[in-house]
């Protein structure tokens, strides 16, 4: 089952979940109901019929509407308000439980072994670097991810984790974590946690209600009511939890253990899990539980509506042989050396020469890596990819990850990537950006230490700045942005790799500045979207070919793969223009998976229509992909 | 029984709309809280970076400025009252007097470390000396990163004072205790002596 398939299921999970909630709600709404004509009909008691019976009602038109219009209202209005709340990305989560971002300089061992580790993973897989968050009061083992898309990520890390995990044991943990975020899982569990929320505001509700005062007064009842019926939402809503998180995370582990080629690392961060446990202390755990590694609550008899699967079956996935004992617990910073918490451990059995001559990596790749192949490649990654993310990571300049992890010189990095070779047109770029001398005198200065740079490296050390620009305020990253612009309009269209080089980090910081909206597919069949991947097969095939025959060679191989009977597909060879492209891009990324899937396989076809796939083509490839949200792991050496 | 039902039901619905946007700007403002103090939290590790430097450049200096020891004992003072300063903010950096206190440090600590760098010119031997320049290279870098994060600081600081002024969200942040932000501005002590004007 391949990235497309499964964010199909996803979506349609998601289309599920709403139906539970449907029915869900219409029997909280029934039970309140029911509970009212007690009430009332105990009231209306009282007062007994001239003929001495009782008047006993099961249906009043009057009370029903007025009870299901507030019910629906209170629960309707509480998801809103939630889903509204939560839309402005997965850092809203983080914080409601109490975390603190993990600075990208910081100091502290523990934490920059959580960076490197969660770093290599991104390079990796070819996705941005989350956002990183700790939970400082939580002792037990355990982490999450939220956020909405790949690039809205942020993965939060118990104190309790960073403190008596060593490196192997954290990595298992954030492959499981990036294995949600590359299923799309996280935004159904954010879709999950506003609607269950709605539910659960009848608990609250009644809650308030009880604590007003008054003679005669029939509210503290009411709230009682209330608070009972919501037990029945809240235990809907563990049974949607429970129906929709416990198989995943079966699927996570497995994933993690692909990812990582290390099933022992995953398996005895759970071990310590079950020795030192995985609570979490904060009063909003209930709400949040379905995001956690492991149990976020306490064990209770209903163990069958837990959201994860019982630790030991788990633990026994993993490591067959288990014996049942649970590892005991102890800080690990007597481990951590500074150059531990830098460099991974070595590369173990004899795999390890083989690694280190596929590192090696070729200017270009031969397009004998099929089109089927990259496609199949989307959304995942191997330990493979891992060991040459550390591998690039490790031969990286110090001073130049040092610039990326500190936001001005992150900045001065950015733009010198971005410079051209050519020593007129850098000079006129560097005009544009005297408005701030001090940033151009830092850009000059990582210049000159970028010529250094392998040019493998260019893109993971954009990556790696990301962090860093996080940092800057609104207005700061406005300027950002129209100084990115003004390089690239002078690099000319010379320059595809720093096309996409601009159009990745942009891309990766624009959640954070702009919120993302809640992108429901619009486009479900490829017609509507003709003219966009016209304009993106034509820009693809200009960039890689010289000659115009060529060029429509390449076109029409790319155009092969898109369902268009009525051939409105056309080369344009105007279509290279920034703008453009960029607006194409903008459009087909609100297309259906499945839709996404052609579209990347057609470019595909289109790059290696020569029999060759040059490094910056390969590069623009991972960009468009990128752009479409569908993040493809760096290219390696067959 | 039927218009009271309505009524009823209209100033449910409207009850509930109101609490809904309360809960929205509250969470709001908590927000901007929060990216200001985040932002705080950018300036605190570069000037952190900063008085770490200092020491060295003192320890550096002294043996060549044995008769300026008043001004490297300044600059030290400065040092450990602004480091002081600036750890209250951090903890805090929604407090406008630590704010204030830590900016009052900073500019004291600016004028005497400019007051070294003067003195400094005039012995070329110390000029020369590799590791003074390397100190004083990573100085000035660090007060870049220092302007550059306090113009992030100011920018979200900004943004919040003016969702906590304007109304309607003004209602929410005086009931629910939102204090106006400082903004972090040094002054430059040149900027402070009065202007000399002079006709001839």
């Amino acid at each position: 089952m391949d990235f497309f398939q499964r964010q199909e299921i996803a979506r349609r999970n998601t289309k599920l979940l709403e139906v539970y909630f449907a029915l869900a709600v219409i029997g909280t709404v029934l039970a309140i109901y029911a509970g009212t004509m007690v009430f009332v009909n105990f009231q209306q008691q009282q007062d007994v019929n001239s003929d001495g019976t009782a008047n006993f009602s099961l249906w009043d038109p009057q009370v029903f509407t007025l009870v299901s219009l507030v019910c629906l209202c209170v629960i309707f209005g509480s998801s809103l308000c939630k889903i509204s709340q939560l839309s402005s990305g997965g850092s809203v989560v983080a914080e409601m439980l109490g975390g603190r971002p993990i600075d990208a300089h910081t100091t502290d061992l523990n934490e920059k072994k959580l960076l490197n580790v969660v770093e290599e993973m991104a390079i990796a897989s070819g996705t941005p670097v989350p956002r990183l968050y700790l939970l400082p009061d939580e002792d037990g083992i355990n982490a999450f991810a939220a956020g909405h898309t790949t690039g809205d990520m942020v993965i939060c890390v118990t104190h309790g984790a960073l403190q008596y995990l060593t490196r192997d044991e954290l990595q298992g943990v954030i492959g499981h974590e990036f294995s949600h975020i590359l299923n799309g899982d996280m935004r159904l569990n954010l879709r999950l946690m506003g609607i269950v929320f709605g539910i659960l505001s009848l608990t609250i509700l009644g809650r308030i209600l009880l604590q007003t005062r008054g003679r005669k007064n029939p509210l503290p009842l009411f709230g009682l009511l209330l608070i009972v019926v919501g037990a029945i939402g809240v235990f809907f809503g563990k049974l949607i939890k429970s129906a929709v998180s416990r198989q995943r995370e079966f699927l996570a582990d497995a994933a993690s253990v692909q990812f990582t080629r290390n099933p022992e690392g995953l398996a005895n961060a759970l071990k310590k899990v079950g020795n030192s446990g995985s609570r979490i202390d904060d009063p909003n755990a209930e709400d949040a539980s379905h995001f956690f590694f492991a149990n976020g609550l306490t064990e209770s008899v209903f163990n069958w509506m837990s959201t994860h699967p019982p630790l030991e079956e788990r633990i026994r996935e993993l490591d067959p042989n288990w014996d049942g004992q649970f590892i005991p617990v102890h800080p690990v910073w007597n481990e951590t050396t500074a150059a531990q918490a830098k460099q991974p451990p070595s590369p173990t059995g004899q795999d390890g020469l083989q690694h280190l001559g596929n590192l090696v990596t070729a200017q270009a790749f031969p397009a004998a890596i099929a089109t089927a192949a990259i496609l199949s490649q989307v959304g995942t990654t191997s330990a493979r990819h891992l060991d040459y993310a550390s591998d690039v990571m490790s031969k990286m300049n110090e001073s130049l990850t040092d610039a990326a992890h500190s936001t001005m010189s992150a900045v001065a990095l950015v733009y010198a990537l971005l410079l051209s070779p050519d020593e007129t047109v850098r000079k006129s770029q560097m005009e544009q950006l005297q408005a701030n001398p001090i940033i151009a005198h830092e850009t000059e200065r990582l210049y000159s230490i970028t010529q250094t740079l392998e040019s493998r490296a260019r893109l993971p050390l954009a990556t790696l700045s990301i962090t860093a620009l996080r940092n800057l305020s609104a207005p700061q990253y406005a300027q950002f942005t129209k100084d990115i612009r003004a390089i690239i309009d002078l690099n000319g269209q010379a320059d595809l790799f720093t096309y996409a080089l601009q159009k990745i980090v942009l891309r990766r910081l624009d959640p954070h500045f702009n919120p993302p909206q809640n992108r429901v597919p619009q486009y479900y069949a490829i017609k509507p979207l003709l003219p966009d991947c016209a304009v993106l097969l034509s820009a693809v095939a200009c960039a890689g070919q010289v000659e115009p025959a060529d060029i429509q060679n390449a076109f029409n191989l790319g155009a092969k793969q898109l369902d268009d009977p009525a051939h409105e597909l056309q080369l344009d060879t105007t279509a290279y223009d920034l703008t453009k492209i960029d607006a194409a891009l903008d459009r087909l990324n609100q297309a259906a998976p499945q839709i996404k899937k052609a579209i990347l396989g057609a470019c595909a076809e289109t790059v290696a229509a020569d029999g060759v796939i040059q490094e910056n083509e390969a590069e623009l490839l991972r960009a468009i992909a990128d752009t479409l949200d569908c993040p493809i792991p760096p290219f390696l050496a067959v | 029984m039927e218009i009271v039902l309505i009524l009823l039901g209209i100033i449910v619905v409207g009850a509930l709309v109101v609490i809904f946007y309360v809960i929205g700007a509250y969470n709001n403002l908590v927000s901007l809280r929060n990216r200001f103090k985040n932002a705080y939290a950018q300036i605190d590790v570069q000037l952190k970076r900063r008085y770490d430097l200092i020491p060295n450049l003192v320890e550096t200096a002294r043996g060549y400025l044995q008769h300026e020891r008043g001004t490297l004992n300044e600059v030290t003072a400065a040092r450990n009252s602004a480091f002081s300063a600036n750890a209250k903010a951090a903890q805090n950096p929604g407090d406008p007097e630590a704010i204030k206190q830590v900016t009052g440090a900073e500019a004291a600590l600016v004028g005497s470390l400019g007051r070294l760098f003067a003195v400094v010119e005039s012995y070329p031997n110390l000029k020369a000396n590799e590791e003074m320049i390397r100190l004083m290279e990573e100085l000035t870098s660090t007060e870049n990163k220092v302007a550059f994060a306090r113009q992030a600081y100011n920018d979200s600081v900004m943004v919040y004072n003016t969702s906590r002024e304007t109304f309607p969200s003004n209602l929410i942040a005086n009931s629910f205790n939102f204090t106006a932000a400082e903004l972090f501005i040094v002054e430059k002590p040149e900027e402070k002596e009065a202007v000399k004007v002079s006709f001839t």
